[in-house]
């Protein structure tokens, strides 16, 4: 480069920043220069952030009475109750509280009130109870599971030398990828060719995941496909998900480990230590900050959890054939927006609150617990 | 002064050393090998959906169909990528990706910087006020802000057929161009600059802008890449909110890949052709994985936010 | 029990493996540690005395040599099988342990036949704690403790397990001065106490003298000299050895020696019999200066210190090595201050000659 063009370009720099001070000096702004240079960020957090949060919040707490509404009676399951002979639904009585609703907004013609009923219609939902049997299965099986994988592939890449940088970057490769794309992958390995619903057809593919039992001298699963059970697809969800967030945990804890004074460990083998109390007596305190780290990033994970479930279930988030209703792998994300799809702002408001909270009060939870765990 | 029963204390000081050394040595490789065993076993598993999505989509339907799966394709079908093109209408996908992927990278990038710096450096009244507010919001869920998110852009009219495409792009990119974490990310970097180094350069007589440019991108580079690169992978991989407010049009990649290959009658789908799409969709991530990987798990190890 | 350390080596791969050299850390070492002995092994940063002492333990594998734990080749032995104790220069305390837990560690690793039953393990934790004084201090953490308080848990953790040789590294220089004086008594007691052979590493010259049954003086991976700490001092074997020992540092000068006379700045200052002639480095400690009149030794006077029972004399002499002449003389010597010279006469026996290419020490007899 000649200096000529470097002379150029610092002389076109210098030009704007004059222009743009004496413009700000000439509108007596230099004062609010900060304010100035904030003004695009600020404007877009006004509206994609701060008020979604004051408007979801406001609709999450308002209601309208529908007269015309019919109240059904509901057995103990949560299951609107028929009359036995004509089949029809038992209506109690009509007018209920019903949440908010932006195309009423926007005809104008509904009174709006505050109430709590959008709330309520959420906990009352009959697949509520499906929705958070979901996701406690599967914070409970995917956190301790991959948290513990990678805590031991961490401790024995640590371990190594050659190849070290290798299997690292193999380890890593799942963060790198389009979890809608590589659950397609998954459905596929898990997947049966020509299933229906009463036999396997052992003529076709039983899916790699199936043949690999096979070898090993099990019977095949029906996984994903028309038939399964409920336990055999949160089985798939539960090795997906835990594949997925392995490179996360290990590259946190590897990190974690690398950064731990090795004195400890020389210290630990003067002292005659057998490899498994290195491991529970100075590796796992020494890194319990970054296990509650990960155990907790992978909480928050856990109750969100929504597109690793489209990839493997597609948008009916359940096997084919499962059944009309809730579908059988719903999540709160996954509620949310089917509220939105059927535009019920209020309610999608209400879970969308209820999910914060429930989040906050894991992570809550979790904190308290590493703060007892966590000895330092 | 205390007492010590030296005498009386027989542990290591009598133990006898002899034999030990062999055992030892063949304790250490044992160890190694099994230590390599466990990790070989794990990368296979770990590896192995990406092997299986290539060689799938490399087979011909009725070889994937085979009751004992092949684990190469006895013939290669290369046709299976031309047909999941067509079949997904993966050109405008990609087409729509990208677009989204370049513009939102570079506007949420000089905003980032802009406000950055502005917190970082300028003095202003509320400025602390202000970042702590903007830090709290950083732990309410996504899918609250999405509800009245799609109300507002709806009101604009961004949402439905017809859009023109500054309309369709234009939702899938304004509602995200901030980003409280990169800022924040930023700022930490810019912070570290010592700020004799502002003073000087006003007291030179130097603009603020120049300054930015000269002095504090170039030191934070390495940030400004890991911010680039988990951006870019964002859109990449962005499935709700294009599929809430966009119809075909506008889809992102993502949003085309699950249904385009599944027969809407049967539910049966053509899987070598489906992961010839997933092979195309993974393989630009593969790349900048492989060329960057240093700053990607620089920028995660630093955020825990995936995409 | 004895250590003995046959011609151990140690050679470091260099960093750039193109480019870069290797460094010899320890070069062909023997010695041989007798039972129950303090050793310091002593020299600047990088002589190897470290690493030496990091080869005894086993965290390093040395690169050639030997090393026996009395009859016993423990060479190859890793350090979970030597059955060593060792205090880490940053003592290396568990943080998440109280001091009664990280006593207690080595203990509860004991396997087999060794293993004790829980009370003879906190009997043996109480009786290591209190041999270092900090029996009171059990239930803390070692983020609660001062940098003293650390070291002696650390001391109390490598003893607990009665190990064949205690081995510390640069136990005091993370302690204040005052500190340091007090815990090098403490060692020195407890070490006494245990009858534990002990081997510490130090670049304190002053603190491996004092307390050290043996010190290894050594330079670039290479031991100088070895014996006890007076012997060395009096006797040393080159002038790397006179130079390192000694607080105030000994005075070097450029010298010759003409026929059986050593010449200093043109003067003879005293007989050296049997020495042919040659140009000589010459190191006097500053204690071998008498104050005299018809002193042999002139000097420029600069500064007198007193410093109660000793007076310090600074002076310049223009065949010194360092900018100044330092000797110290008993209190009872009236020097006058006003004087622009001022003439010694030497004690032999303080007077080391060395060779002016090779450094080696010169003997010549004394009357």
């Amino acid at each position: 480069m000649t200096n000529q063009s470097v002379a150029k370009k610092k002389h076109i720099w210098d030009k704007v920043s004059e222009k743009f001070d004496i413009f700000c000096r000439k509108i007596k702004l230099d004062k609010w220069k900060a304010w100035l240079y904030l003004l695009p960020t600020i404007v877009l957090l006004a509206i994609f952030t701060f008020c979604p949060i004051i408007n979801t919040v406001s609709m999450a707490f308002t209601v309208y009475w529908d007269p015309e509404a019919p109240v059904y009676e509901y057995d103990e399951s949560g299951n609107i109750l028929t009359d036995d002979e004509t089949g029809k639904k038992v209506v109690l009585g009509y007018g209920e509280y019903k949440g908010y609703n932006i195309a009423l907004d926007i005809a104008g013609e509904t009174d709006f009130e505050f109430g709590f009923n959008n709330f309520i219609s959420v906990l009352k939902y009959n697949g509520f109870i499906q929705i958070m049997k979901n996701t406690v299965i599967l914070c409970i099986m995917t956190v301790p599971i991959s948290t513990l994988l990678a805590l031991l592939i961490a401790v024995c890449l640590n371990a190594i030398k050659p190849l070290r940088r290798l299997l690292q970057t193999i380890f890593f490769m799942p963060y790198v990828t389009n979890s809608i794309a590589i659950g397609m992958v998954f459905a596929a390995m898990f997947n049966i060719v020509g299933v229906n619903e009463h036999n396997l057809d052992a003529s076709r593919s039983l899916g790699i995941i199936n043949s690999v039992l096979g070898v090993l001298g099990m019977d095949p699963v029906n996984w994903i496909n028309q038939g399964s059970s409920y336990w055999a697809n949160i089985a798939v969800m539960v090795i997906y998900i835990a594949w997925n967030a392995l490179p996360f945990k290990i590259l946190i804890l590897l990190g974690g480990l690398q950064s731990v004074n090795k004195q400890y460990y020389d210290a630990a083998k003067i002292d005659s230590t057998p490899p498994w109390r290195v491991f529970t007596r100075i590796t796992v305190p020494l890194l319990s900050p970054m296990i509650a780290y990960v155990v907790i990033t992978g909480f928050i994970g856990g109750f969100k959890e929504y597109t690793s479930i489209i990839g493997i279930f597609g948008e009916g988030m359940q096997p084919p054939g499962a059944g009309a209703g809730t579908p059988r792998l719903q999540t709160m994300v996954g509620y949310i927006y089917d509220a939105l799809g059927t535009n019920s702002q209020g309610t999608a408001s209400a879970a969308a609150i209820i999910l914060f909270l429930l989040i906050f009060a894991v992570t809550l939870i979790n904190l308290y617990v590493s703060k007892k765990k966590t000895h330092y | 002064m205390s007492e010590v029963k030296t005498e009386t204390i027989v542990t290591m000081k009598d133990k006898n050393l002899k034999n030990v050394t062999s055992t030892q040595k063949v304790m250490k490789i044992i160890t190694q090998v099994l230590l390599y065993i466990f990790l070989g076993v794990m990368a296979i598993i770990v590896i192995f959906p990406f092997y299986w999505m290539i060689i799938s989509s490399l087979k011909t339907v009725a070889e994937y169909e085979l009751p004992i799966p092949t684990l190469f394709p006895k013939t290669i079908v290369w046709a299976n990528y031309t047909e999941a093109i067509q079949a997904a209408d993966l050109y405008n996908l990609f087409k729509n990706t990208v677009i989204v992927g370049v513009v939102s990278t570079l506007l949420s990038l000089v905003i980032t910087v802009i406000s950055a710096f502005v917190f970082a450096r300028l003095e202003f009244k509320g400025r602390d006020t202000l970042f702590a507010i903007l830090l709290a919001t950083m732990m309410i869920p996504g899918e609250l802000f999405t509800i009245t998110n799609y109300i507002t852009v709806s009101k604009w009219g961004w949402v439905g057929n017809e859009l023109t495409p500054l309309e369709g792009y234009g939702v899938l990119i304004v509602p995200f161009l901030v980003s409280i974490f990169y800022i924040y990310l930023l700022k930490q970097n810019f912070m570290q600059i010592p700020n004799e180094l502002y003073l000087a350069a006003k007291i030179d007589g130097t603009k603020d802008l120049k300054y930015l440019w000269k002095v504090m991108i170039p030191l934070a580079l390495p940030t400004l890449i890991s911010i680039t690169i988990l951006k870019m992978m964002g859109a990449w991989n962005s499935y709700v909110w294009p599929r809430l407010v966009t119809t075909k049009e506008y889809h992102l990649i993502t949003n085309g890949l699950r249904t385009a290959f599944q027969d809407a009658n049967t539910g049966t789908a053509n899987i070598p052709q489906q992961m010839a799409a997933v092979t195309m969709v993974s393989i630009p991530l593969f790349l900048v994985f492989i060329f960057l990987r240093k700053y990607i798990m620089k920028g995660v190890s630093r955020s825990g936010i995936k995409g | 029990m004895k250590i003995v350390l046959q011609n151990l080596t140690k050679i470091f791969p260099p960093r750039d493996k193109k480019r870069g050299k290797e460094t010899i850390a320890v070069n062909n070492f023997t010695f041989t540690i007798p039972d129950g002995k303090l050793v310091g092994l002593l020299g600047p940063s990088g002589c190897g005395k470290s690493t030496t002492l990091y080869m005894i333990s086993g965290l390093q594998a040395p690169s050639g040599g030997k090393i026996f734990f009395g009859e016993d080749d423990v060479t190859e032995l890793s350090p979970e099988n030597r059955g060593v104790g060792l205090v880490f220069q940053n003592y290396a305390l568990y943080p998440h342990m109280t001091v009664k837990q990280n006593i207690l560690f080595p203990l509860q690793n004991l396997r087999g036949e060794d293993r004790l039953t829980k009370e003879q393990m906190i009997e043996r934790a109480y009786d290591a704690a209190k041999l270092v004084q900090i029996d009171e201090l059990m239930e803390r953490k070692p983020s609660e403790l001062s940098g003293g308080q650390q070291q002696r848990v650390a001391i109390a953790r490598a003893l607990v397990k009665m190990p064949k040789v205690l081995l510390l590294d640069e136990p005091l220089s993370n302690l204040d001065a005052r500190l340091r004086l007090q815990t090098r008594e403490e060692i020195k007691r407890i070490q006494k106490e245990t009858g534990i052979t002990t081997i510490f590493v130090t670049h304190d010259q002053e603190e491996a003298m004092s307390i050290s049954d043996i010190i290894v003086v050594m330079k670039l991976g290479v031991v100088q000299q070895v014996g006890a700490p007076q012997d060395v001092y009096d006797d040393p074997i080159n002038l790397f050895v006179a130079k390192f020992l000694g607080t105030p540092p000994i005075n070097v000068f450029k010298g010759s020696v003409k026929s059986g006379k050593l010449v200093i700045n043109g003067a003879e200052v005293m007989d050296v019999p049997g020495i042919d002639d040659r140009e000589v480095f010459v190191g006097i400690r500053p204690e071998g200066f008498i104050p005299a009149a018809d002193g042999s030794f002139e000097c420029n006077l600069s500064n007198v210190e007193v410093m109660g029972r000793d007076v310090s004399v600074v002076s310049t002499n223009e065949a010194s090595l360092n900018p100044f002449v330092r000797s110290i003389i008993d209190a009872d010597y009236k020097i006058d201050k006003s004087a622009t010279t001022i003439r010694f006469a030497l004690k032999p026996h303080k007077v080391f000659l060395f060779d002016e290419k090779t450094e080696e020490r010169i003997k010549f007899e004394v009357n």
